[in-house]
């Protein structure tokens, strides 16, 4: 079936290329006009810059930002390792582990949350020997942080993983041929030549902990200053003031696309696909 | 002294390995794809291991099954040079020169890699990345980064395997010079036997996981005694003959069959692989050499040549560096010529020509039992 279509494409390319050509437009006007009409009209208002330096668009800004952050580095710190034990090892325990891995990814953050309250909340699992040590997770800024590497660290990882398995084993082969320990030529081949991959997988996760939302506010709540970051600012002042929603939403998607272009440029290495 | 012998089973795939090599010797495995020869560099390594076996470089034991002696591949000191050069893409020149050389002082690395760049004539290249060199220059900067920490032992497998015909006998030589000029022994591995004959001091081949023959190169692939190996070097002819009579005095016998009749010498076969047969009535198979045959437009009579074979040209057919011509002797007989003896003697198919060759161009080998017939 599959293959008779294509078939017939091949035999007419002008009516695929027309075809193709209609449904790229669509599409692009289709992603491209929200976002154009967000622009307009945020830069249409008045109060932009009154509205930007509120006292709640900065707060949920600082916690966006810092919260993300701490994500970023927990979620390199552990995602790395063990995308390159995904990547390298053959066991088939890991190959289950790895299909866990993209679970984040098909749920939703929604039921993330309440899931993650199931697990930490006060009559969670583990709620009871938390609260032994002291420890309240739900409703603080360490929930924020655990909810976005939740839902964020799979793009990360996936990513790594694949930007490992390119690495080619014979180049860290002949590392270790030239007396470089096989710690060491982690550092000095694998990691650089996994390079773009795990800038590409960073900066998708980062902008996937940035947008979190779903899991956010069932499990961290909605409190200014602590837990309530970008999105959950924006849906807050929806309430109130469209405007401040309109110019907390531009932030947030300057915010995202800065983190894609700079972690983009440094990710294309002129010996991609020179190789 | 470098050597040792390895069994390794890899998949169902079972290698018995073992390979000595004098300071500042080339030895060449030679084998078909398949037959081991990479794994067996692997082992040596240390990137592949062994279930039994005991490795020595340079005097020193790096692995022993029965002992449990391991080192790890950094600690080997073998330089590798691979079939695809895996220069690293994130460095230039200087940089993949120099890369194992971290533990040197810094003024001493940089002695070593320019002493290298000079050597293999690598100046005004220092700052270009791997895709910036052709591939002749990607192999000597290999070949510079492998030599660059003193090796003990330098392992390469199929080093010309990624250049182009042109460049494999420039290269060649090239490499040649700069080996002999390092003084690193080396185990060469390779599947075509003008790099084996050009390279090897000792040769030992290799198939199905095995060693077949071993000794010196001309020997080897010149006249090799058992069938399989002379398949696998590719001797262009061999015919199954009868033994019709022979000359104890001469030292020769003629063999007939299929319309051929030809004078081989008595006592053949390298290193007395071979028992001369006794009998008269025995079969046996005689090896010739496609280069080792002389084609002419007349018989050449009254010359030393034991052999002078009339016949019928019934194929031309490229075979770099020359011609192959098939001759219809009775027998099909494939004869290696240059392109401008194709051209002067204006040779095609239907021309009646002669082939000579003599008696001792023809060597007796010994036929495949079932015992090493392949499975």
């Amino acid at each position: 079936m599959a293959l008779s279509m294509r078939r017939r494409f091949f035999a007419q390319p002008s009516a695929a290329v027309g075809v193709g050509a209609g449904a790229t437009l669509l599409y692009v006007a289709f992603i491209g006009l929200p976002v154009v009409a967000l622009l307009i009209k945020a830069a249409q208002q008045e109060s932009f810059f009154s509205s930007l330096t509120s006292g709640t668009a900065l707060t949920a800004m600082r916690l966006s930002l810092i919260s993300s952050a701490i994500s970023m580095v927990v979620i390199v710190l552990v995602g790395t390792p063990f995308a390159y034990l995904l990547a390298r090892s053959r066991s088939p325990w890991l190959r289950l582990v790895d299909a866990l891995v993209e679970l984040p990814l098909v749920m939703p953050p929604v039921v993330a949350g309440v899931a993650m309250l199931m697990a930490f909340g006060r009559r969670g699992v583990l709620g009871p020997p938390l609260e032994d040590l002291g420890i309240t997770l739900p409703f603080t800024t360490a929930a924020v942080i655990l909810a976005q590497i939740f839902v964020a660290s799979p793009f990360y990882v996936r990513s790594a993983k694949l930007g490992f398995q390119s690495v080619a084993t014979d180049h860290e082969d002949i590392s270790r041929t030239l007396g470089v320990s096989p710690w060491w030529t982690f550092w000095r081949v694998t990691i650089p030549l996994a390079a773009p991959s795990l800038l590409t997988g960073l900066a998708l996760s980062w902008a996937r902990a940035i947008s979190e939302f779903g899991a956010t506010i069932m499990f961290a709540g909605n409190l200014m200053g602590k837990t309530q970051t970008m999105p959950l600012a924006i849906m807050s002042a929806m309430e109130t003031s469209l405007d401040t929603a309109m110019v907390l939403s531009v932030l947030l998607i300057l915010g995202s696309l800065t983190i894609l272009v700079t972690l983009g440029i440094f990710a294309r290495r002129q010996w991609q696909g020179a190789a | 002294m470098s050597h040792g012998w390895v069994q390794c089973r890899i998949g169902s795939f079972d290698l018995e390995a073992n390979w000595s090599i004098e300071p500042g010797e080339v030895l060449v495995l030679f084998g078909p794809s398949g037959s081991g020869k990479t794994s067996t560099l692997r082992a040596i390594a240390g990137l592949l291991r062994p279930q039994r076996g005991h490795i020595e470089i340079g005097g020193r034991v790096v692995y022993d099954s029965d002992s449990g002696v391991s080192q790890p591949t950094h600690r080997r000191r073998v330089g590798y040079l691979t079939q695809r050069y895996n220069l690293f893409p994130h460095l230039n020149v200087v940089r993949n020169i120099g890369y194992g050389l971290r533990d040197w002082t810094s003024t001493v690395a940089d002695e070593r890699v320019r002493e290298l760049i000079e050597v293999l004539r690598l100046d005004g290249l220092e700052q270009r990345r791997p895709w910036e060199l052709s591939g002749g220059q990607q192999q000597r900067v290999a070949l510079g980064r492998a030599l660059a920490p003193n090796p003990e032992l330098l392992l390469l497998d199929e080093p010309f395997a990624s250049l182009d015909m042109e460049l494999r006998r420039i290269f060649r030589r090239e490499l040649r010079s700069t080996l002999a000029e390092s003084k690193v022994p080396v185990l060469l591995v390779t599947h075509e036997r003008e790099e084996a004959l050009a390279f090897a001091d000792s040769i030992q081949v290799i198939d199905q996981g095995k060693p077949l023959a071993q000794g010196n190169p001309l020997d080897v692939l010149g006249q090799p005694g058992q069938e399989r190996v002379a398949n696998l070097v590719g001797v262009e002819n061999m015919f199954q003959l009868t033994i019709e009579s022979r000359n104890h005095h001469d030292g020769t016998m003629v063999c007939v069959g299929g319309g051929l009749r030809i004078e081989v010498p008595l006592d053949t076969g390298p290193a007395g692989v071979i028992e001369p047969p006794t009998g008269n009535d025995e079969s046996v198979t005689v090896g010739i050499r496609a280069s080792d045959i002389i084609l002419s437009h007349q018989d050449i009579r009254g010359s030393t040549a034991r052999n002078r074979l009339p016949g019928v040209v019934t194929d031309v057919e490229l075979m770099p560096p020359g011609y192959q011509v098939k001759l219809d002797c009775g027998q099909s007989l494939r004869c290696q010529i240059t392109g401008a003896a194709l051209d002067e003697m204006n040779i095609r198919p239907g021309m009646e020509l002669w082939a000579v060759f003599k008696a001792s161009s023809c060597f007796l080998v010994e036929a495949l039992t079932q015992t090493d017939a392949p499975t």
